[in-house]
């Protein structure tokens, strides 16, 4: 591939730098990078990456734009609420850089079709905001022998670690596994909108880097970012012999065996109610009086376990008639007060202990799990504006 | 020996159990007695970290300093700072 006329203009900067020069701009026209999720992270390393001139870029996604993105995805407007997430984006860079071809997959990711997707890039940026969603992107890419450029975001902080094939470890390394629960996202535990544009464009640099062959990757190092104390930290981690994707005896060979490390919780995706849910499923039986957290139906079993895993001190200000109070602390060892025949919604203040819980619950083989998105700050706002919810400190 | 005290980094998902304190102080001479007196001052954090079988958790990683800890009873020196890292997912 040369560049035209239009591109040597448009790409002028990058020229003069001795480590791009002509044939590395030639280099990033010629890579194809695939980035999952359009979204807060998606949104800054598309728009580099599309501005920088790689010649190829997938945009993943099956998400809608919804109004309350736009306080970071800066690659949509108030016009496209609404809209497919990946073929607005497709636009939107394409409107950036009319030279470079944008691939919009308007799909989710899954087991069964990423090794299919992501083959189709020579790189790949994750900007997901599922945790289920991360490992398969991570095991498909040590499947595929793929780099990957991985970054995460919670409130104030964020996370990015790159890996790289042949002996650099891989995202299991750091973390082998997790339940969805463990790690809440923005839309559970709310997010600082300028965060996803730091790491973004942290994301994007390691891309280009690794397109062009230069400087020295983020791999086998964890970098952190704390906005408040505006801190970075480097930490080191190495390949685990054991990894279950990139150790010496690897146990997922396939997309399914991935997708199955992550247990019902994850595999499902859906197992977070919300107020008007849990209205509809208290509604189907009267709450038990009793304090055992059943709600009893027609023939006496239970419906619906509600357990509200907040401190007794804001329980008692304020709670769901006939929810058990097992503070999140003790929940691993009270579990047993739990009926097990019927399903359990774990609920706390703002959804954020509640997710942990369910985690647990599933973990220690409760079939019917689920919490509630939200938390009572949202049933308050949306069913009941007389419960009152404290502050949990 | 005197007591020593040693600096802890607090992850945002766990700072609900430290009143929302960034870091916070703790001592021990082992990662173990460390995260358990962390659990006197801070009840219910130890349990998000460490599992039942006294493994730390696969979605938690502890560093002393900038070192990775792969067990529990890795010895702590005075003046080490200790992180608590948790996976994040947000995107």
């Amino acid at each position: 591939m040369t560049l035209s006329a239009s591109e040597r203009e448009r790409y002028s900067r990058h020229l003069l730098l001795p480590e791009i020069g002509v044939a590395g701009q030639e280099k990033l026209q010629a890579a194809r990078v695939a980035v999952v999720g359009a979204g807060g992270l998606g949104s800054p390393s598309s728009l580099y990456l599309a501005a920088a001139g790689v010649g190829t870029l997938g945009v993943i996604d099956h998400d809608r734009i919804d109004l309350s993105n736009l306080q970071r995805q800066l690659l949509f407007d108030a016009t496209q609420v609404g809209a497919s997430k990946a073929l607005t984006a497709q636009a939107r860079l394409r409107a950036l850089n009319p030279e470079i071809n944008v691939v919009a997959h308007d799909v989710e990711l899954v087991a069964g079709n990423a090794l299919e997707l992501l083959r189709q890039y020579d790189c790949v940026l994750d900007g997901s905001d599922r945790l289920a969603t991360r490992y398969l992107v991570n095991d498909a890419c040590v499947l595929l022998q793929r780099p990957l450029v991985s970054a995460a975001i919670h409130r104030f902080e964020g996370q990015a670690m790159t890996y790289v094939p042949g002996g650099g470890p891989c995202y299991r390394c750091l973390f082998p596994e997790s339940a969805a629960a463990a790690a809440p996202n923005c839309a559970t535990a709310g997010v600082l909108g300028v965060l996803p544009g730091v790491l973004g464009a942290l994301q994007a640099t390691e891309v280009i880097k690794l397109l062009l062959g230069i400087g020295t990757p983020l791999a086998g190092r964890l970098l952190t970012f704390d906005a408040l104390a505006m801190q970075w930290r480097e930490f080191r981690f190495t390949r685990r012999v054991d990894c279950a994707v990139c150790g010496a005896r690897p146990t997922i060979r396939t997309l399914a065996d991935s997708a199955a490390t992550c247990g019902g919780a994850i595999a499902s995706g859906t197992e977070r109610v919300n107020p008007q849910q849990l209205r509809a499923l208290i509604a189907r039986g009267a709450l038990g009086a009793d304090g055992a957290g059943g709600a009893l139906g027609a023939g006496g079993d239970a419906l619906v376990s509600v357990v509200d895993v907040r401190e007794p001190h804001e329980f008692a200000a304020g709670h769901l008639a006939g929810a058990l109070n097992i503070p999140l602390g003790e929940l691993a060892r009270r579990l047993a007060e739990i009926p097990r025949r019927a399903p359990v919604v774990f609920v706390c203040r703002s959804g954020v202990r509640s997710q942990t819980a369910a985690a647990i619950a599933s973990g220690d083989g409760f079939q019917d799990v689920a919490d509630l998105e939200g938390g009572l700050i949202a049933w308050a706002a949306q069913v009941d504006p007389a419960l009152e919810v404290i502050a949990s400190r | 020996m005197a007591a020593r005290v040693n600096t802890v980094r607090i992850p945002s998902p766990l700072r609900d159990y430290t009143a929302g304190a960034t870091q916070v102080s703790a001592s021990g001479a082992t990662v173990a007695a460390l995260l358990d007196d962390l659990e006197r001052a801070h009840p219910g954090m130890r349990f998000r970290m460490i599992d039942e079988q006294d493994h730390i958790r696969p979605h938690i990683r502890v560093f002393i300093n900038q070192r990775e800890v792969n067990a529990l009873d890795e010895a702590v020196a005075a003046g080490d700072e200790i992180h608590l890292i948790c996976a994040l997912s947000g995107g």
